[in-house]
């Protein structure tokens, strides 16, 4: 029989208590999550939806990228070297629209390669966050530093850069907007041979991330709430069923003078504790997955199924070790001594 | 026939660095189909006894033997298993499960006990129990809702569903006034009687020896 899920029945509304606040605990933490995630993308989807590999940045640099120039002879050693290495640079600046709007975006660009748009002089791709603020394909736009218009040749999806939409601009164009001939970093894929070169310093891609300006700063502040979260949901239980079973001391240990195992005993727990956790976890599952589909464009969340169910099976994991740890009392409770204490 | 015999029993406790012998060679035998009654006044050790009996601590020196086998040998699982699967215990107080209801007591007490009935055998057991004990009209209540009497003919049926082989009673009708004393009292004689339990039972309520068919007196430790 089970006494657990009997007592749940009997006493709803205490278990109904610790529920809600296990649902709201995990929905928020989703939320953060989400949001965590959604400015991850917002930040770096340009670098983050690159496949795992290399990043080589020149070594007086100091880790930040803009200051990074490769020398022409190595980036041409580097590239021949390895097939699907791609050279970049990227720099942050502003597109002036016909009718005088001015856009903040992230100009990049790349040599010959299949991760990013092929572009030809005076053209520019843009991330599609654009096309939905109302810029069409065949604009012209300008910039301060460029003679020229850029013709608007076409969008793609998910491409931004701290924090802006991305522009993808010829290399020549490139260069004489910034009057730089040399290009910033070089991208070597995974499967490729990674080794040192003098005068370059080696990053994985997550590293190179962390070079991002307030890329680390954010992440690591929202994670940082994520696992606070986490760890609460966890004394949460730890309290709770510490609570109950000081309540309930009595009771176990009638129940284990008439034979009853204290396995049994922590059964009864776990089985409370994982129908709390998987109910609260199902609600708040469905209501960030429904706050996915209707979050505002503007809001910067991206909350995949898979990061769910893995922050669900934390949640899980935590709550049954903080009801374990405050079960560790049932293990002491001497049948004797309830019995001589009186009725439970 | 002897089925429970207690052969020179010690207990020593320890209070502060001064050794304490509650406990100084007590013997007793009991029978099936009898209840045998511990008196004695407070702290003679009549208590001590009892929970040594029913595997709930263990005698310093001596023997327990229960159906051959020496109880003071045993790990605490072959212990348990034997309070669970042979035992029966009646306390002071009826000590029920505060969130099952009547035959839900019983039904887990079957589970303990590992009698592995079917869910319609152990059904009938329940209600015959619940018959036996004058309570089949109160199968679905929770303890909150039942009187101290009816807690603890519960608690009785609750000690016997699993046809134990010893019943001890603690003080069963302490928490009772003399006319319920003497139901529940009624009651344990019946049942050791019909289901050939050996029952061993402190009391201090005098009126209540008139049950046993044998009283032994406990002071200062030893049998009187």
């Amino acid at each position: 029989m089970n006494i657990g899920w009997k007592e749940m029945k009997k006493n709803k509304g205490k278990f109904l208590i610790l529920g809600s606040i296990v649902f709201l605990v995990s929905l928020l933490t989703f939320i953060i999550s989400g949001l965590a995630s959604g400015l991850s993308q917002d930040n770096a989807a340009l670098i983050k939806d690159l496949p795992n590999g290399s990043f080589y940045m020149s070594e007086d640099a100091e880790e930040t990228y803009n200051l990074s120039r490769i020398d022409s002879s190595t980036q041409e050693r580097l590239l021949n070297k390895e097939e699907d290495a791609v050279a970049l640079s990227i720099q942050m600046g502003f597109l002036n629209e016909e009718a005088g709007k001015q856009r903040s975006v992230a100009f990049v660009t790349a040599t010959d390669s299949t991760f990013f748009p092929h572009v030809k002089r005076g053209e520019i791709v843009l991330d599609r966050s654009l096309q939905e603020e109302g810029v069409k394909i065949g604009d012209t736009l300008t910039n301060n530093q460029y003679n020229g218009q850029f013709i608007v040749k076409g969008f793609v999806d998910q491409k931004k850069y701290s924090h802006a939409p991305v522009a993808f601009i010829h290399m020549r164009d490139y260069q004489d907007m910034y009057r730089a001939l040399e290009m910033q970093f070089v991208f070597v894929p995974d499967g490729e041979l990674s080794h040192v070169i003098a005068g370059l310093q080696l990053f994985s891609k997550k590293d190179f991330l962390n070079t991002i300006p307030s890329y680390s700063a954010e992440q690591m502040s929202l994670n940082m709430i994520v696992w606070f979260l986490v760890v609460i949901s966890g004394m949460l239980f730890a309290i709770f069923f510490y609570m109950m079973n000081v309540q309930k001391m009595g009771l176990y240990g009638i129940l284990k003078a008439i034979g009853v195992k204290t396995n049994a005993l922590f059964k009864m727990m776990w089985t409370q504790m994982m129908v709390i956790t998987v109910m609260a976890l199902c609600l708040s599952i469905a209501i960030s997955q429904v706050f996915t589909q209707i979050a505002p464009n503007g809001m910067p969340f991206h909350l995949t199924m898979e990061t769910t169910i893995q922050l669900s099976i934390i949640f899980l994991v935590i709550g049954f070790i903080g009801a374990t740890l405050s079960g560790i009392q049932i293990k002491k409770v001497e049948p004797l001594q309830a019995i001589q204490q009186g009725e439970v | 026939m002897t089925i429970f015999t207690i052969d020179e029993v010690r207990k020593t406790f320890l209070n502060g660095e001064v050794k304490e012998e509650i406990l100084k060679g007590v013997n007793l035998s009991l029978k099936e189909g009898e209840i045998t009654a511990l008196v004695g006044a407070s702290g003679s050790g009549k208590s001590t006894l009892l929970t040594i009996a029913a595997g709930l601590q263990r005698a310093s020196d001596g023997q327990v033997i229960f159906e051959g086998e020496n109880m003071i040998s045993m790990n605490s699982e072959q212990v348990r298993k034997i309070r669970a699967c042979k035992f029966g215990f009646v306390f002071q107080f009826a000590h029920l499960v505060p969130f099952l209801t009547v035959e839900e007591q019983l039904m887990l007490m079957l589970d303990v006990a590992e009698t592995k009935l079917k869910k319609d055998e152990a059904q009938k057991e329940i209600n015959k129990l619940l018959g036996l004990v004058e309570m089949s009209h109160r199968k679905k209540a929770y303890p909150s809702s039942l009187s101290g009497g009816e807690k603890q003919r519960i608690a009785i049926a609750r000690a016997i569903i699993h046809k134990p082989k010893v019943l001890f009673a603690d003080e069963p009708t302490a928490s009772l006034d003399s006319k319920r004393s003497k139901d529940v009292m009624k009651l344990i004689r019946d049942l050791t009687k019909t289901l050939n339990i050996a029952t061993l039972m402190v009391t201090h309520d005098e009126e209540m020896l008139t049950y046993a068919d044998q009283i032994i007196t406990i002071s200062d430790g030893q049998v009187v």
